[in-house]
């Protein structure tokens, strides 16, 4: 699989100046990308380019050298799974909500058993005592670590992490980067941590 | 019986009871009230002039007319009560919606329940889809603002169902779940305590002109079974076809549908 930015030229509001201006990358199997730079400099902006809900005001981007129009963007999203900082599955107990994702067609042989999911949980450092909590009622940094453990599950070729640390200890951190990273998934993040960046194939910074 | 005019000018004399009440909380309601009532009483003279002459012609064609135009009157509403953008996907989606709604019920009891040779017979054509319709505009308001306004309200939860390989129906099942059950639900519940609690409207209508109870109760069961299937249908056919306008062809929502303040 293969992921191309070229030139990309992106701004929320036309009239200001652009958030990204001429932004390239180029990412293949196996990459573990780190994107660093202050709040505001377009981070997420490129998830939300890449995943299509937003489009470049100029500039392409391409998955696996097709550009990004509506059946190659459905290819891509199947192959993708992403954890935002502040995840929402919705109303209901985490053991209602967390099946949800598993349901749709391009997910359900990946459907794992309730047992597989704690354990999972075990080794991100959740307590088993959320999956009958309130999905609302967790904190943010459980709901992250409950996205972490759904894009492990899903198991998929993207991967697309916002800040997947920024909740974590040491340990945990080093959890999910040995859970997560196989060495062949594309793995685009971004990051403020140190810790995270070091391990890193490759930084890219935003200003 | 029937009773004249003259006798029902007398009933407008009770509403010196709630002016004095309103008035003496300065509630500011008694414009409002003046309005509401002048309007319902010109509304009514005038439904009820309009319906003498299609009893009277009783012609198909001029019928399905009327209830077109009721459909089409409702459309509006159920658009302007959502607090949605009147544009014209969604103005066609629930014109198609309401009105499929409409038809289906209209075919089903007055032909294959009450036995009409001819369906369109305005004593019963019109004052049934009337009640269907007026329900289906209150469900699809409920329906179609809940649907669109948690989608708007919860976009970021949509986003991550479509950003983890979901079709945009999969994504969709949660907010079109949650706004079937609210909009059903009114009328599940008015169903449950009907008899009990009032007495519905139409029965007490059909009774107070002399018809047997058991008519009533039989004409009140129809169209409670006709309100429920007909309101579900066309919130299920409202949030179908407009969704297929209002998400495009990258399955993003489109947020100018949501009025906001």
């Amino acid at each position: 699989m293969e992921i191309t930015f070229s030139n990309v030229d992106f701004a929320y509001d036309k009239a200001a100046k652009p958030l990204l201006k001429k932004f390239s990358l180029k990412v293949k199997d196996g990459d573990l990308i780190g994107i660093k730079g202050p709040s505001g400099a377009g981070k997420t902006t490129l998830f939300r380019l890449l995943l299509g809900f937003e489009i470049p005001d100029s500039g392409t981007i391409l998955f696996n050298d097709k550009p990004l129009e509506p059946f190659q963007l459905q290819l891509l999203r199947k192959e993708t799974t992403w954890v935002p900082q502040d995840l929402d599955l919705g109303e209901g107990k985490l053991s209602e909500v967390f099946y949800f994702p598993f349901t749709f067609a391009a997910n359900r042989s990946k459907s794992p058993d309730e047992m597989k999911v704690l354990s999972t949980f075990e080794a991100l450092g959740l307590p088993k005592s959320v999956w009958q909590e309130e999905f609302t009622n967790l904190s943010t940094g459980q709901r992250q670590r409950v996205g972490l453990a759904i894009a492990y599950l899903m198991d998929k070729n993207i991967m697309l992490l916002d800040e997947p640390t920024s909740a974590l200890d040491e340990a945990s951190k080093e959890k999910i980067r040995n859970l997560l990273f196989d060495g062949k998934r594309i793995i685009l993040s971004t990051s403020h941590d140190p810790w995270w960046l070091d391990r890193c194939s490759k930084i890219i910074e935003l200003k | 019986m029937n009773f004249t005019w003259g006798q029902l000018s007398i009933a407008f004399v009770i509403l010196i009871i709630p002016a004095l009440i309103l008035w003496k909380f300065k509630t500011g309601l008694l414009t409002k009230m003046g309005i509401a009532v002048v309007r319902m009483t010109i509304q009514l003279l005038f439904v009820g002039y309009y319906l003498e002459y299609l009893f009277r012609y009783d012609n198909t064609w001029l019928n399905l007319g009327w209830i077109l135009v009721m459909v089409i009157v409702a459309d509006f509403a159920t658009i302007d009560r959502s607090e949605l953008k009147r544009n014209r996907y969604l103005i066609f989606s629930i014109f198609i919606a309401t009105f499929l709604g409409v038809l289906v019920i209209d075919v089903f009891f007055l032909k294959f329940v009450i036995q009409l040779p001819n369906i369109m017979t305005a004593q019963y054509a019109i004052p049934i889809t009337g009640m269907v319709l007026g329900n289906c505009l209150q469900s699809n308001v409920i329906g179609i603002n809940t649907f669109y306004y948690s989608i708007d309200q919860h976009q970021e939860r949509y986003r991550f169902f479509i950003a983890n390989g979901s079709t945009q129906e999969e994504a969709l099942f949660p907010f079109f779940r949650n706004a079937l059950k609210k909009s059903a639900n009114p009328t599940l519940a008015s169903m449950a305590t009907i008899g009990l609690v009032s007495l519905p409207g139409m029965m007490t209508g059909q009774i107070l002109s002399g018809s047997s109870p058991f008519i009533a109760i039989k004409y009140q069961i129809m169209i409670m079974l006709a309100i429920f299937s007909g309101t579900v249908l066309s919130v299920y056919l409202g949030i179908v076809i407009s969704s297929k306008f209002v998400f495009n062809e990258r399955n993003n929502f489109d947020k100018t549908i949501v009025k906001k303040d």
